[in-house]
């Protein structure tokens, strides 16, 4: 049926306007998976650091703290600070640790991150991020959807239903919930579809036991498997010559031949005995504290290199609510040698210029003393990501944070401004890519809108 | 001082600060008595604090006063004390003549006899009539008193002293007081005072006894605290927001000062239909100023920058700046009388009445089978399409009962009167309402915490649809169950169906009880609004649109017929009588408990000392109470009841909340809700609130009449005569259940930017025969089920297909996915697994479990697997259709999860004969062809490989 006699007919019937709205509910598939400009990157990991890194101990130093330590928080400053439950004004507490310069850009990094120092001419470090919600499973659907509803599309779930994946054999959106042991259950804000068709959500893996379900069950060759999806195909092509043009249907058939696919090419990407000693060793799989980041990090990268589109890297346990050192110290020995790893890797590889990684939690600290327990509260006023590859201008820092670290400064950005800037990388506009939800025309950044965080890009 | 912007006091008066405990001066002076010395102060660590005592000389005297480093003369000054008067030293007038002891905030110190009243604030308590109460005044012929002095308990006195109209020259004419408050009530003082004249400097203050006050009268103070907000006072984090004042003494009025200024300077442009901005419109005023913050708002500073009147006219002139300011500055009064609110004129379809329409007349009469069918027709002849042939009889039965029991026919051929007697149509339909409901059994965001108490609503909506109970009180159960008079006979159900609002999603760590008690307000509102009136309001939370006719103030009114309840396990009536003295005592030990962990926890200077999680408090529970309190939680868990929305003020009956278990519950304080107060929130936000709003349906709709039971009234409107959108809204639904799409397609959307009906006469006809036949909705099933519109073929035709490419005129059935749940259930049966057992609590997914998937535990965001990968319903948000989307994973479950494998194995040991099977699973027998095939697999690769191909078919999946 031509374009032109579509609308003769809805004039005629009247419907045109109920008609259209039923087109967008039943579209499943976008025909224009074209980016709206050339990217730079083709995939995405983004390693959540979940619990939420205080800023002023990793890359937003702060040396008045620790002439102010014991001190309240000065009013000029405390003014300034959004009113929050557990916004601590008295009692600023030093950081145990030393920063100190690293590469040419003379950048300075905690001494919790030596191996990640190294390549901090990567990085682009955004000390000016912010927002007003400091309780953690909210502020994680904030911090990656931007709003705490929980009812929006993972970034990840958008840059499928935006681009597609390259790879048909693997999902297109892979999630590694690593260390969940402490109070902060994954989000699916981290991979879920929201308001999207399901099929963009993103598929949660265990990092030792691969994707559900593709291997193949005891007993069952490969042989008969092939005449089982032999016979089924012919059955259900018959069923659908019965009922005739049902593109779901059609759609059905084709998914047998993908899954197959991935069945085989799925436990390939966990063999990941088959990367050298070295490679094995440089992520930190022989040591028990990186042994399961570092495994997370190398497989992220084995499924970089096999086109798959966005890959969520979860690492829970920074909530450190008392004994700040303590905590801190043992994520870093958790996350630096692995991501530094990961880092190396892409880049020796030259994957870093088509992959963009994000670093980053859902809220950052408060520079002041929760109670007496040496450790930080929540803090969204100010927080630290930092992006690197994927077309990023390393060697820099963006945002001002006030002396103590408390309240942003200058060039402020929200979350979505981040995911702007995120999807931006793989070419998507993200106030040009639209969903109609139910009459509701849906962006990326939803009604408050985001936008690219200059200066980012080379 | 308390903190660094707190009030200074030189170093006379020093150490009254936070916590106890003791030294009194008795014993600093019998040291200071001898000839050994101590230097200036004691060094001290945190667990000390100051206390004064205080004893009465039966005459006026002044035992303590201290200046503060510099005259106050701002425009607020909050004051705090902890007062003990011990139980001893009270007398009454009934055996002595009572008491007085006061403190007082004065320009001038005076000396040990002078009286600090007339003009000056006393904040402290007094004698009034035959009690001993907590008191404020300016001078002893204008006290004003708040509750009875005890003997037994420390109080927190919390003042507050302000200007009503700001200026260092201009007096403290407004006295508040707060006995004990709560960090919530700063707009809710206790009591007020108010004097014309009065001291506009505070530089002394001081305690004074009087002739009352006996010398054996032990009054200790301590924690003596002066502040510039309530925040600060209160030990609260500082807010950068102004907080409106608690009493607005207003100096502006509205019709005498503001509508002259606004008629003169502003209507010209800005009033009537065809202006773009308005001003004479309360909720468009509302878009456009900050209540109580002049300097935030848009209209202000528009006129102050001179923008506005434009150009060409002259600004405001100062005098009429300075109304409108002070008008934003004390709330933005209006009177309706004088500029009435418009009631939106609508002609949007959705809102005019139901009108039954004439059955229209068509020609190919030997179709029709129900009165659907006319309408459906009528539509199809008008642009020439043939509706496919009748479906065959096995296919029909088949639709049938995947569509109604979502399971597989098995046994007689069935037909719908038959089908929808089967109990398993309820567990069938429950699913598609507990969707729209966003109904689960755990609390939603980071703890997600189970509520195990929650099944019960999914029963009762299980046996509401196979009693086939009138919508209309469906709907009534569910909006004011608790308000209502149980049903004969069933003493809870009405309770029970409150778990429609109940089931709202919020945090359970949120500390801002008022960010968590908005939260579900939201929630409530606009799942109540789509589920039942196909309206959605969220954007109305934060703004009016002048072309949408539901407001700002429309939605908080929504929200204000809410707000006196709250979720909770509420015991149900064979239970309550038992319960609540349990309930009541373990209340005790944990309130008890709190008290102290917050003394200790002051004592230690600790921030938020008031802020300590339920689980600590349990931990921290005496050894004496520790094992009673064990067995009353033991105890209190069995007693039956169900996670309910509860208003206790409104309520039929009294009941019981008992124990939650989360991170930051809900208080449960019913005083708290009592006199819960609603106010427009600005952007939604609860730190910004607007003026006060009353429950009221959207003006679009008429006049409110809420009354005292407001849910109550709410339900009647919404299944009143007049209510244009409720049965429309339903009969669209059970249609789009149906048929896998509504009349209108967005079926939880009728207003303005949803769509429009395909048969806007055949949706009205159904909502009439809804009404009229009492809200029977199996009158409108049975409609649908018989009509030759539904028993169509699937039948494709190139000739229908080019007039109608869409099927929007239902030209033929639409074969569509089976949910998720269905999915499942219908492989249990066909492999003779399935347990047909209803109710109860649910089942966890341990992937052991036969039950139907209804029953397995719905963990909100946390689905069973399988009920992920086939688009379940994560209970997030209503789900009003369940997509269907078409995913690799989806065959690697149904292929090699071991689920489907043992049902595979199940059914090879079941079935003979392959041809048996296949009957069995597609409701038909295999082609001669078919058969071939299958049984030649069978001989290759066993029974069990075959049974697999036929669980993984279209056909097998799908409604035919």
């Amino acid at each position: 049926m031509t374009e032109l006699n579509r609308r003769t007919f809805q004039a005629a019937s009247g419907l045109g306007a109920a008609s259209i709205a039923l087109q967008s509910l039943l579209a499943d598939e976008r025909s224009d998976r074209r980016p709206h400009h050339a990217a730079t990157a083709r995939s995405v990991i983004f390693l959540f650091m979940s619990g939420g890194p205080s800023q002023v101990d990793t890359f937003d130093p702060k040396p008045a703290l620790a002439e102010l330590a014991g001190k309240d928080v000065p009013e000029s400053i405390a003014r300034n600070v959004p009113p929050i439950k557990r916004a601590g004004l008295k009692n600023l507490m030093a950081s145990p640790w030393k920063f100190s310069q690293h590469g040419d850009c003379g950048q300075p990094v905690s001494e919790l991150f030596p191996e990640v120092a190294k390549h901090v001419d990567d990085l682009c470090v955004i000390r000016s991020m912010s927002h007003r919600n400091p309780v953690h499973g909210p502020a994680e659907c904030v911090a990656l959807t931007g709003t705490s509803a929980a009812d929006r599309p993972s970034l990840g779930a958008w840059s499928l239903y935006g681009l597609g994946t390259p790879n048909s054999e693997l999902p297109g959106l892979l999630a590694m919930n690593l260390h969940t042991d402490g109070m902060q259950h994954p989000q699916a804000a981290g991979w879920g579809a929201g308001f999207l068709p399901s099929k963009y959500q993103g598929t949660v893996i265990d990092p030792v036991k691969g994707i559900r379900h593709t291997s193949m069950p005891s007993g069952i060759s490969v042989q008969q498997r092939t005449a089982e999806l032999d016979l089924l195909k012919q059955l259900n092509q018959r069923h659908l010559a019965r009922v005739q043009d049902h593109s779901e249907l059609a759609a059905r058939i084709e998914s047998y031949q993908t899954a197959f696919a991935m069945q085989t090419s799925a436990p390939e990407l966990f063999e990941i005995n088959t990367e050298s000693a070295s490679v094995q060793q440089a992520y930190g799989l022989d040591r028990p504290e990186t042994a399961l980041t570092g495994r997370g990090c190398l497989l992220a990268r084995r499924m970089v290199e096999r086109g798959v589109r966005f890959v969520q890297v979860r690492v829970g346990g920074w909530d450190a609510h008392g004994n700040l050192k303590g905590n801190h110290q043992k994520m870093a020995d958790r996350t630096d040698g692995p991501v530094a790893a990961l880092l190396a890797d892409l880049k020796q590889s030259g994957l870093l210029e088509s992959t963009l990684v994000v670093w980053g939690g859902e809220f950052g600290r408060t520079p002041t003393m929760e109670g007496l327990g040496n450790g930080r509260d929540h803090s969204p006023a100010a927080y630290t990501v930092w992006l690197a590859g994927g077309g990023v201008q390393g060697g820099q820092a963006i945002g001002h944070t006030d002396d103590i670290g408390y309240t942003v400064m200058d060039h402020p950005y929200r979350p979505q401004d981040l995911h702007a800037t995120i999807l931006h990388a793989t070419g998507i506009d993200a106030k040009q890519l639209t969903y109609d939800h139910h009459g509701l025309i849906e962006t990326p950044v939803g009604v408050t809108g985001g936008n690219v965080i200059p200066g980012v890009f080379a | 001082m308390h903190d660094d912007s707190a009030i200074q006091i030189s170093s006379r008066f020093r150490c009254v600060q936070t916590c106890l405990f003791a030294f009194s001066l008795v014993i600093a002076s019998s040291v200071s008595a001898e000839d050994v010395r101590l230097q200036n102060s004691w060094k001290k660590n945190a667990f000390v604090s100051e206390i004064w005592e205080i004893n009465g000389t039966d005459s006026r005297n002044n035992p303590l006063r201290r200046q503060l480093e510099s005259p106050f003369t701002g425009d607020e000054l909050f004051v705090r004390y902890r007062i003990h008067y011990a139980a001893e030293s009270l007398d009454t007038p009934a055996d002595d003549e009572g008491e007085f002891f006061v403190l007082w905030l004065d320009q001038a110190e005076g000396n040990d006899g002078s009286t600090h009243s007339g003009n000056v604030p006393n904040v402290g308590l007094h004698v009034d009539g035959e009690q001993n109460r907590f008191m404020i005044r300016f001078s002893s012929a204008s006290q004003k008193f708040a509750g009875e002095v005890t003997g037994r308990k420390e109080r927190l006195l919390v003042a507050r002293l302000w200007k009503s109209r700001p200026g260092a020259q201009l007096p403290f004419d407004q006295l508040d007081l707060w006995v004990d408050p709560s960090p919530e009530e700063l707009r809710r003082p206790h009591v007020s005072a108010a004097s014309p004249k009065a001291i506009s400097v505070v530089n002394w203050i001081g305690f004074s006894t009087g002739a009352k006050t006996e010398v054996e009268d032990r009054i200790r103070v301590r924690d003596l605290a002066l502040a510039t907000s309530w925040n600060r006072i209160m030990g609260l984090p500082s807010e950068t927001t102004p907080t409106p004042p608690g009493k607005i003494v207003r100096t502006v009025d509205f019709d005498a000062h503001v509508v002259p200024i606004l008629k003169d300077r502003c209507f010209g442009c800005h009033a009537g239909e065809d202006a773009e901005i308005r001003l004479d419109v309360y909720d468009e005023v509302l878009n456009r100023t900050v209540p109580f913050q002049a300097s935030a708002s848009t209209l202000i500073q528009a006129i102050e920058s001179g923008k506005m009147p434009p150009d060409e006219e002259p600004s405001l002139d100062a005098d009429q700046q300075k109304v409108l300011r002070a008008w934003v500055n004390e709330g933005v009064t209006w009177n309706e009388a004088t500029l009435p609110t418009p009631v939106p004129d609508s002609d949007h379809w959705a809102f005019q009445p139901i009108v039954r329409p004439d059955i229209p007349v068509v020609t190919g009469k030997d179709w029709i089978r129900t009165p659907v069918d006319h309408f459906i027709a009528a539509e199809q002849e008008r642009i020439g399409i043939e509706p496919a042939p009748e479906a065959s009889p096995s296919v029909l039965t088949r639709r049938w009962s995947l569509d109604l029991l979502g399971l597989p026919v098995s046994g007689d051929a069935a037909d719908p009167e038959s089908l929808m007697d089967d109990a398993a149509f309820g567990v069938r339909w429950a699913r598609h309402w507990l969707d729209v409901a966003r109904w689960a059994e755990s609390n939603g965001h980071q703890h997600n915490r189970f509520r195990p108490a929650a099944w019960r609503y999914r029963d009762w909506v299980v046996d509401a649809f196979n009693n086939n109970m009138p919508f209309d009180e469906f709907l009534r159960a569910q909006i004011a169950g608790d308000e209502l008079a149980p049903a004969t006979g069933d003493p809870d159900g009405r309770l029970i169906a409150t778990g429609f609002l109940s089931a709202a999603r919020y945090s359970g760590n949120e500390l801002d009880k008022r960010i968590q008690r908005n939260d579900i307000l939201v929630d409530v509102v606009n799942t109540t609004a789509s589920a039942f009136l196909g309206l959605t309001l969220e954007c109305a939370q934060c703004h009016s649109h002048k072309f949408d006719p539901i407001s700002m103030r429309d939605y908080y009114r929504m929200q204000a017929f809410f707000a006196g309840g709250q979720p909770g396990n509420v015991s149900l009536s064979e239970a309550e009588a038992s319960a609540r003295p349990l309930a009541d005592q373990r209340q005790a030990i944990f309130d008890q408990t709190y008290a102290r962990l917050v003394r200790v926890r002051e004592r230690r200077g600790l921030p938020n000392a008031s802020l300590v999680t339920p689980s600590t408090v349990i931990k921290g529970i005496s050894s004496a109470d520790r094992g009673r309190f064990g067995t009353l939680e033991r105890e209190l868990k069995l007693f039956p009841q169900t996670w309910a929305f509860y208003a206790p003020s409104t309520a039929r009956h009294a009941r019981t909340v008992l124990p939650q278990e989360m991170r930051w519950p809900l208080p449960n304080a019913p005083r708290t809700l009592e006199d819960v107060e609603c106010r427009l929130l600005l952007r939604g936000d609860v730190n910004a609130p607007g003026p006060q709003v009353y429950p009221g349906w959207p003006r679009v709709f008429g006049d409110s009449q809420p009354g005292t039971h407001p849910r109550t009234a709410l339900a009647d409107w919404m299944t009143g005569a007049n209510n244009p959108l409720t049965a429309r809204v339903w009969v669209n639904r059970i249609w789009q259940w149906h048929f896998g799409r509504g009349l209108v397609s967005t079926s939880s959307d009728f207003g303005t930017q949803g769509a429009k009906p395909s048969h806007p006469r055949l949706l009205d006809f159904l909502a009439s025969e809804l009404i009229s036949h009492n809200w029977d909705s199996r009158h409108i099933h049975l409609l649908i089920l018989n009509s030759a519109t539904y028993r169509q073929s699937s039948q494709f035709s190139k000739h229908n297909e080019e007039r109608d490419p869409d099927n929007l005129t239902w030209w033929r059935w639409e074969p569509r996915r089976l949910e998720a749940e269905a999915v499942r259930d219908c492989i249990l049966a066909v492999s003779g697994q399935l347990d047909r057992k209803r109710g109860g609590p649910s089942e966890t997914d341990s992937g052991k479990s036969v039950r139907r998937s209804l029953y397995l535990r719905q963990h909100r965001e946390r689905l069973p697997e399988q009920q992920n990968l086939f688009d379940g319903s994560n209970a997030v948000v209503s789900c009003t259709l369940r997509r269907v989307s078409t995913s690799p994973l989806q065959p690697l479950w149904l292929m090699n999860s071991s689920f489907t494998q043992t049902a595979a194995q199940k059914m090879a040991d079941r079935f003979e004969k392959v041809n048996e099977a296949f009957l069995e699973c597609l409701g038909r027998q295999p082609t001669l062809e078919e058969s071939d095939l299958l049984s030649e697999h069978t001989m290759n690769h066993g029974a069990a490989s075959t049974m697999l191909i036929l669980l993984n078919t279209s056909e097998f999946l799908y409604i035919p």
